[in-house]
């Protein structure tokens, strides 16, 4: 079955193509909702939430774009918007513990290169960590990223660059280590 | 050339950031359709009250304008135009009260119901505040003569101020108070009685 009779056997109510509609994406949007919020119920409420929204609004795509786009287009404005709200909520919980457990600072304090690179993602400000992820990570390409993020795809490429630039920044004192 | 070797290395330690585990498919899957079948429940019940919210409206409006009308002494007909006049008035109270009291046992059961499964209850904010003034007219309406639907009334006020009131992201502990209210003073079981039985607006059983 081809994406455009899918689609309209969607929205003609058949469940059965909307399990199959769920089938053909549901690994990619979990799987970019956890690598975003890195904690596995959020994820799920994410992924839901997407699928939720995406059989509501199926009788409003134009089909203009690919369905993968205009789906992905969804789950990251529903994964960035959540994570917003819980880091809202997470932040004074965050600043305290943070406070009574801060590194004694240098590599001694953080020998896990791999917990230390983790660290410095999170730490990247939201649109180049998204960026980052779904390149680096995820391997998106820089037309899939502009269409989710709804950005150009040159856009996409240069927030990559400058995430990158401010990763080899934070973990410089790995890069000799690693490049030998 | 140190910089590919660096960014090469990046990626491949990046893959191990956040690694997802497996997709819980069908977990999520059973939770979309019973996360969609609850929106559709609750569409079917918002457009219900938008419905019987206009009737209602209409109606008692009506009512309190027939009531206010004959109690002002502006009738000029003969004593048995007057009493069917004071029949009128009595029916469109009664048909008023039926209306109100049949949608505020759907907003409180749909409340009780959504609210104990874990929904938010912002949904019935706007619902209880519109209901809430209805009441207020109802109690100051000739319908409030009757001890046991007076007393009805006031606990409904009550209930519907709690919920109109509860904010958007009220905890849990606000939401259990307020259902806690509903039991304890048995709000519900005495709406149900209160409504008149029959599939008509204006019935011949319960309160009215």
């Amino acid at each position: 079955m081809d994406e455009r009779e899918l689609i309209a056997r969607v929205r003609a109510g058949d469940g059965a193509a909307e399990r199959a509609l769920y089938d053909a994406h549901v690994d990619r949007v979990y799987r970019l909702a956890y690598r975003l919020a890195g904690d596995d119920e959020l994820a799920r409420e994410f992924t839901q939430d997407t699928f939720v929204r995406a059989f509501e609004r199926l009788g409003a795509f134009r089909g203009e774009a690919k369905l993968s786009t205009w789906l992905h287009a969804i789950a990251t404005s529903v994964v960035l918007n959540g994570l917003r709200k819980v880091q809202r909520l997470r932040r004074h919980e965050t600043d305290l513990t943070d406070a009574a457990a801060l590194p004694a600072g240098g590599r001694r304090a953080e020998p896990d290169l791999k917990r230390r690179l983790a660290r410095a993602i999170d730490d990247l400000p939201d649109g180049y960590r998204t960026v980052f992820v779904m390149h680096d990570v995820e391997g998106y390409t820089h037309e899939e990223i502009g269409g989710a993020l709804g950005i150009e795809s040159g856009t996409s490429k240069a927030q990559l660059s400058r995430a990158r630039a401010r990763l080899r920044e934070t973990l410089a004192d790995f890069a000799g280590e690693w490049v030998s | 050339m140190m910089d590919d070797r660096f960014e090469e290395r990046l990626r491949d330690a990046a893959r191990d950031y956040h690694r997802p585990p497996a997709t819980p498919r069908e977990e999520m899957w059973r939770r979309i359709e019973a996360a969609r079948a609850a929106r559709r429940r609750r569409v079917i019940v918002v457009r219900r009250w938008v419905g019987w919210g206009a009737g209602l409206a209409a109606v008692l409006a009506l009512g309190i304008a027939i009531g206010r009308w004959t109690a002002g002494g502006h009738g000029t007909g003969t004593p048995s135009a007057a009493a069917g006049d004071a029949d009128q008035t009595t029916l469109a109270y009664r048909v008023a009260a039926a209306q109100y009291l049949t949608r505020t046992e759907a907003l409180l059961t749909g409340f009780r119901v959504e609210t104990r499964g874990g929904e938010p209850a912002g949904q019935f904010t706007a619902q209880a505040r519109d209901l809430l003034g209805t009441t207020r007219l109802m109690l100051d309406s000739p319908a409030a003569r009757d001890p046991r639907l007076k007393s009805l009334l006031e606990d409904l006020e009550l209930v519907l101020a709690q919920i109109a009131q509860l904010p958007s992201g009220s905890d849990r502990e606000d939401v259990q108070l307020t259902n806690q209210g509903l039991d304890q003073r048995s709000v519900l079981l005495r709406l149900r009685t209160a409504i008149p039985a029959g599939p008509g607006p204006v019935r011949a059983q319960g309160a009215l």
